[in-house]
């Protein structure tokens, strides 16, 4: 179905430029309470607000020089990333900071200034469980589907997948998978949006997309889309912009975006910005934070929006960057 | 010191006050001064008092003087400028006469010798006060209370470094001279230490606006000296702290650094939690330092269900109870009186904290957790309490969802190892019936909430059941379909999506496309991409019926044949 959305009101069509403006905005608010509590989430927000900036067609917002700088200012000896320089080193910063460095196509200044490319894959791999085939996220041994999805997209990306044992790991998503057709944190653990996003992207990124129930799941993550036209992660859940990405992107991954109505959730993502002072918050009215803006732009990428760089549904990135890095 | 004046100068000195020529101004007809309010003005004219040619040249201009008045200037400006250097050396400078002269003069006027040198500024002399003003603005009562206080801090420090010493002293096993007993620094010691360092925080905000941190100050962290968050050079993502927050996270690096555990530590890190529960770190640190002290679990967990209970969205907390219990385990593993009171403590927990918020994830999955590792799955608690949730809200999914794993997944019946989509001849026929009666009754109380169906659906793959088997019930929520905008009514999507699985199961193409039909158009358009493809797949299995049924026709005729 086709969009026209020049004909949208002003409220309805995609601020780019207080976005970028926005995004930009993020190290400088020092003075802000909120700032420093998330310090330990410093790397992921850097990766989502370049990602956000990529697909918005300004990779050159952030300063690129600076931007490697502050990744391998975050690496430990191990080969793995904290979520900033002083923390401990963790799956998901580390695979933050992958992803960051391949956007701006910096893996070169890994090998040269950085710990290498293979102690990287070294650190992830080390976090497998050899038994039941998961990730954990550091050496205290949480475990959590998106660590395991984290260590897929970081060693592909690093052309080091071979480095842990991907049957075992496939086996654990399988064995993830619910009676109502979606995958869970943990064998047993309810569905939920992420969790599916998480499996999902790692089963592609295996190959091994042929275990998944795509009727099953397909239908349960149509019905993810309520009557406002958002997507919930879970029934009888509220809409949230970020679900829009989780969703989507796993119902692209299965080639079912066709089952849920796409202008209805472009309408509500485009309501959820806030087009004075840029950002997208989690639904419309809502104070705006740079997790929902990224996820928010992924998706209307995913709509097909104008005046967006296409995503990979699989690694969140721009279509360009996978290209590059993986020749595909 | 300077050479005798010949000339006896007593009775002129005297006189002095109103010498020569009285229209020329001396110091003494300088204007007089008023009373001074603030120290800045008692200086100044106390300087101006040792400079009386200077304050008169001031007010007047050198050539307005008098020509003693003059010479009185210019002999005061010699000597204040040569004031420190030794007489014989000023002598060679000046010369021998001119040195002779200047002492005539000044003994003549009696000038005051040694001046002050420096004329008192505002906001330099003594500086500003903790709210920017100049301390020179103070009135005398004022400043001379500053002073006191002062005063008053110079000595506490002064005592403070004994204790200090003492301390180090103690450290290294020194012996005190005169006792000869090994230096011990006394409780009543460090408690009057403590009082001290309390009033010097004081004085220091009051006079300077100093602000001592809480563990700077304190006695408790005295040796350990903390280690300041860096910054690389113009940091892409630079971080400003508040000060308390920043103060304590110094104290946890150096401690981190060298691996201490203790109860300072612990209350390090739970202080550290107050202000902000999300930082990850600071959890490992506090659950390495309760296991490295041997600390009661139980205790421990009490204390976090309070901070559980105020920060209902925080995961890393469920993470640190996951890892408590892991370390737990194993010193009740074998006492089952123990493991079923610690796992109705646990239980009774997790209720209290989902009425706070039923639906949270990582409760939920911890709670999944926990049946396995306690071996909850016969408790009938747990299932009543399921059930209750269930009946406050039917449309909780993560009870359902809990509900199916306990009574699914429970390996007193189900084939260990099976997944939760793949059915199992072991779960006795009963089971499947109970569970699915349990989902219809649910289902009755609001047939569009969607758990309820998905549930029932599950239980039927679970228990090898054909769904046709649920027809009767599924055609109570679909009323004359087909028959008219009027007359068809659809008490819930979910049941017409199962009926259209049903007619497809039994091969009833027509009636299947109907119900998908009627969805599309009118009962859930905004899934209509959906419903159109399973209508499409429709015509699928048609041909494939087709196929199937030729072939059976086909190998009837060659057995006909044969």
């Amino acid at each position: 179905m086709t969009q026209n959305f020049t004909s949208l009101p002003q409220e309805l069509q995609l601020a780019t430029s207080a976005h970028v403006k926005y995004i930009q905005s993020l190290d400088s608010r020092k003075d802000e309470y909120d700032y420093w509590l998330t310090e330990h989430l410093r790397l992921n927000g850097l990766y989502w607000g370049l990602t956000a900036l990529h697909l918005l067609g300004h990779p050159e917002a952030l300063p690129r020089a600076e931007t490697i700088d502050f990744v391998l200012s975050c690496q430990h000896e191990n080969g793995g990333f904290g979520a900033a320089p002083g923390h401990d080193a963790h799956m998901l910063s580390t695979v933050s900071a992958v992803q960051i460095l391949a956007m701006v196509d910096a893996f070169d200044d890994l090998e040269t200034r950085g710990r290498g490319k293979a102690q990287v894959g070294k650190y992830i791999a080390s976090l497998q469980n050899p038994q039941t085939g998961t990730f954990a996220g550091d050496e205290w041994g949480e475990e959590d589907t998106r660590f395991l999805y984290g260590a897929f997209n970081a060693l592909s990306l690093l052309g080091l997948l071979h480095l842990v044992d991907v049957d075992k790991a496939v086996a654990h998503i399988a064995a993830c998978a619910n009676f109502d057709g979606g995958y869970g944190v943990s064998p047993g653990a309810e569905s939920h949006s992420g969790q599916i996003f998480t499996c999902v992207a790692a089963l592609a990124i295996a190959g091994r997309k042929e275990l998944i129930d795509v009727d099953r799941l397909g239908r349960w993550l149509s019905e993810r889309q309520i009557a406002g036209g958002g997507l919930n992660g879970r029934p009888e859940k509220k809409e949230d912009v970020c679900y829009s990405w989780w969703v989507l992107s796993s119902l692209e991954m299965i080639g079912k975006t066709h089952w849920i109505d796409k202008e209805k959730l472009t309408n509500f993502i485009l309501s959820s910005q806030d087009t004075e002072k840029g950002g997208i918050s989690d639904r419309p009215g809502d104070m705006v934070d740079v997790w929902h803006t990224c996820f928010g732009i992924a998706g209307l990428s995913l709509l097909d929006c104008p005046g967006l760089e296409p995503v990979d549904e699989v690694y969140c990135m721009p279509k360009s960057t996978i290209k590059r890095v993986l020749g595909h | 010191m300077p050479p005798k004046s010949k000339a006896a100068t007593k009775p002129k000195a005297t006189e002095t006050t109103t010498t020569t020529n009285p229209t020329t101004i001396t110091s003494q007809t300088a204007s007089q001064p008023s009373e001074p309010t603030t120290v800045l003005e008692r200086s100044q004219q106390r300087y101006e008092k040792t400079r009386p040619f200077e304050a008169a040249r001031r007010q007047q201009g050198l050539s307005k003087l008098s020509k003693e008045d003059q010479k009185g200037w210019i002999c005061d400006q010699l000597l204040h400028l040569t004031n420190r250097l030794p007489a014989a050396s000023r002598s060679r400078l000046l010369g021998p006469k001119a040195s002779k002269e200047i002492w005539w003069t000044i003994n003549g006027t009696n000038s005051i010798v040694r001046g002050l040198k420096h004329k008192p500024e505002p906001h330099i002399t003594w500086g500003t006060d903790r709210n920017g003003h100049d301390v020179g603005s103070y009135t005398i009562e004022r400043f001379d209370e500053r002073f006191r206080k002062r005063i008053a801090l110079t000595a506490l420090q002064v005592s403070s470094r004994v204790f200090r010493e003492n301390v180090e002293r103690e450290k290294r096993g020194f012996v005190d001279a005169r006792s000869g007993r090994e230096i011990i620094v006394t409780e009543r010691e460090i408690d009057e230490e403590k009082v001290r360092r309390s009033k010097m925080a004081a004085l220091k905000k009051e006079l300077y606006g100093e602000i001592t941190g809480k563990l700077a100050g304190s006695v408790e962290w005295e040796d350990v000296v903390p280690i300041p968050h860096e910054e690389p050079e113009g940091a892409l993502a630079a971080i400003a702290y508040p000060a308390e927050y920043a103060e304590a996270m110094s104290y946890l690096r150096a401690v981190m650094t060298t691996k201490e555990y203790s109860p300072r530590c612990l209350r390090l890190t739970e202080h550290i939690i107050s202000m902000n529960p999300a930082h990850y770190t600071v959890w490992l640190y506090r659950a390495a330092n309760i296991f490295a002290l041997g600390l009661s679990i139980p205790d421990e967990i009490e204390w976090l269900n309070e901070v559980a209970l105020a920060n209902l969205k925080n995961y890393q907390i469920w993470h640190h109870r996951h890892l408590l219990v892991e370390h737990y385990y194993p010193t009740i593993s074998s006492d089952p009186d123990a493991l079923a009171q610690f796992a109705k403590q646990e239980r009774d927990f997790l209720i209290a904290i989902l009425s706070e918020d039923t639906k949270n994830y990582h409760v939920w999955s911890y709670r999944s957790w926990l049946v396995g590792k306690l071996g909850m799955w016969e408790d009938e608690e747990e299932l009543k309490s399921i059930e209750q949730l269930i009946d406050e809200d039917v449309r909780n999914n993560s009870a359902w969802s809990h509900r199916f794993f306990i009574v699914f997944s429970n390996p007193k019946y189900a084939t260990p190892g099976k997944g939760a989509t793949e059915k199992d001849e072991r779960v006795p026929q009963e089971l499947v019936d109970r569970e699915v009666k349990y989902a219809q009754n649910k289902v009755y109380l609001a047939p569009q909430n969607q758990s309820p169906w998905n549930y029932m659906r599950g239980v039927l793959v679970k228990g090898r059941q054909h769904l046709a088997s649920v027809q009767g019930f599924v055609e109570e929520f679909v009323v004359k379909l087909g028959e008219g905008e009027e007359e068809e009514d659809v008490k819930s999507t979910h049941a017409l999506d199962l009926l259209a699985e049903i007619y497809a199961e039994k091969w009833d193409s027509d009636k299947a496309d109907l119900c998908l039909r009627r969805l599309a158009e009118k009962w859930d358009r905004i899934r209509g991409g959906y419903w159109e493809w399973r209508r499409k797949c429709l015509t699928q299995t048609e041909k494939e019926k087709a196929v199937a049924v030729g072939e059976a026709e086909k190998g009837g005729e060659e057995v006909a044949a044969a």
